[in-house]
């Protein structure tokens, strides 16, 4: 009992007495966490956007209307064989007719089509995509067959998709950069600051060293106050996420628009703890490297 | 109680802080180790609480190889060993109370025992009344009675002392020798590294004379010089 006393009032002596460099590495760790949190936060509306994005994902092929029919379920058959296709639906030219009529019902500035006397729309085939990064792949490959009778030309629209998961993967690279960054940072100050609180107790260190001290021992109040130092950093950090979820909420649901992003209590939660036990180990790691090195001289 | 074979520190630059020493000493035994600055004597007095080890050979302190010790045994071992310098080493932020009992706490003892061991010690070097003063508080001998008593409070099986009077002025210096040779007789096996011809040429014990890392001299009830 008086051992942990002890490394309880070594831990709290070596946070307080030396106040500016606990505060520095405090701040640093919960800025860092802050940064953590928003990126996670943006990364996961990026991937529900993406998600929602690759859902609408569609491939039209246009038919030719001398095709047979035979040739067109051949098609259709090989096209729903590829494992990137999640089905293919037939859109025949009576079916394209109805659908251009409902479009120009709504729109009377297009007028009535009704003065054409021929049906002038091709048949077509679907193609909803279960990936979309494959997109691009199976719009090739139908490319590829045009001018055989069957396909007289292939639309895709996966632009978006593509722009989206670039800004997504550019996001996530330079996040994880900027983190390992901060990373460093957070663990330089944190192993600095454990340093200077060693040789703050250079004497007490020797002394227990000399009495038979364990290893462990001398180095568990540094430890400890690292891990209140990450502590603190997530205290401050969750402290400004939760004055701010509110505004951040609304912000991101409003740019995100329809899009299913959550940022309800289970992500908030799920946030909290995850910043916290990082930054608890953050502390305690930061201070085991300074300690170790250290006591090794 | 301690036996050296054979032992040599040698020093990256090529210079031999001890060579060839082969000492044994018995349980009990009070020695005097003499010689001039830089004979070694601190050196092996690091070898035997494995501050430092030896390039070659056996340090045998209580039965065990100092040198085979695994680096988690070393606490241990320096539990047996109690150790006192010419600076005494207190913590000026302690207390003598403090400074004693904090040997017990690091150690892991409980607060009964730290409490019952820490008046045991102070009473044994008389400074039971001076328990709540701070280091500066006190004269040379006292501090010096500080560090003894933070020594033996761990009841150490071996007490080295490093120019333990060097610091002091004549009478206190008998004090703390009185002090020693009492601490010697209620058992505990005492290595004295000292300067202090007059104290080895009065009391006449075991005398292990250093000369650049060798051993010179080694004698029974022998005088500080040959």
């Amino acid at each position: 009992m008086t051992r942990v006393a002890y490394v309880l009032t070594a831990a709290w002596q070596g946070f307080s007495r030396n106040p500016v460099m606990s505060l520095a590495s405090t701040l640093t760790v919960a800025l860092m966490l802050l940064l953590t949190a928003f990126f996670v936060v943006t990364d996961r509306g990026l991937q529900s956007a993406v998600a929602l994005l690759e859902s609408k994902v569609e491939l039209v092929t246009y038919l030719s209307d001398e095709a047979k029919i035979s040739q067109i379920l051949d098609l259709k058959a090989r096209i729903e064989k590829d494992p990137a296709v999640a089905r293919v639906d037939y859109v025949s030219k009576e079916e394209a007719l109805r659908r251009l009529r409902e479009i120009t019902a709504e729109r009377a500035d297009l007028g009535p089509i009704e003065e054409i006397g021929t049906n002038p729309l091709p048949a077509s085939l679907e193609i909803k995509l279960a990936s979309a990064q494959e997109s691009g792949r199976v719009a090739e490959e139908l490319r590829a067959e045009i001018g055989n009778g069957v396909i007289t030309e292939v639309v895709d629209n996966p632009q978006v998709v593509d722009q989206l998961l670039t800004i997504t993967r550019v996001l996530r690279i330079s996040s994880l950069a900027v983190l390992a960054m901060m990373l460093f940072v957070a663990l330089f100050v944190i192993v600095n600051t454990i340093r200077i609180a060693v040789h703050a107790r250079r004497d007490e260190i020797e002394i227990m060293q000399l009495v038979g001290a364990t290893d462990r021992l001398v180095a568990a109040p540094f430890v400890l106050e690292g891990m209140l130092v990450g502590v603190f950093g997530a205290a401050v950090a969750l402290a400004v996420l939760g004055a701010a979820s509110g505004p951040v909420t609304s912000a991101l649901v409003r740019f995100f628009e329809i899009l299913p992003v959550s940022l309800g209590p289970d992500l908030m939660a799920q946030l909290a703890a995850g910043v916290l036990s990082f930054a608890v180990l953050m502390g305690a790691g930061g201070a085991a490297i300074s300690v170790r090195t250290q006591l090794a001289k | 109680m301690i036996t050296l074979e054979d032992v040599s520190k040698r020093y990256p630059n090529g210079t031999y802080a001890l060579r060839d020493i082969d000492l044994h000493v018995d349980a009990g035994e009070f020695v005097f180790v003499v010689g001039s600055s830089g004979a070694g004597k601190s050196t092996l007095n690091r070898l035997l609480i494995r501050e430092e080890l030896p390039t070659s050979g056996h340090v045998i302190v209580d039965s065990q190889d100092v040198v085979r010790l695994p680096r988690g045994r070393v606490p241990h071992l320096r539990r047996k060993v109690g150790i006192v310098f010419q600076d005494f080493k207190l913590l000026q932020s302690k207390t003598v109370y403090e400074n004693v009992a904090f040997a017990l706490i690091v150690t892991g003892h409980d607060g009964r025992s730290v409490r019952e061991e820490t008046e045991r010690a102070l009473a044994l070097v008389g400074l039971t009344q001076r328990r709540h003063h701070f280091p500066r508080e006190l004269a040379g001998g006292e501090q010096q009675r500080t560090a003894i008593a933070r020594a033996l409070v761990m009841r150490p099986k071996i007490l080295v002392a490093d120019e333990p009077t060097g610091n002091l002025d004549p009478v206190t210096t008998w004090e703390i020798i009185k002090l020693l040779i009492s601490v010697n007789e209620l058992g505990t096996t005492l290595m004295i590294a000292t300067h202090n011809s007059e104290i080895v040429n009065a009391l006449r014990r075991r005398v292990v004379h250093l000369d650049h890392g060798r051993i010179v001299r080694d004698q029974r009830e022998g005088m500080y010089a040959a």
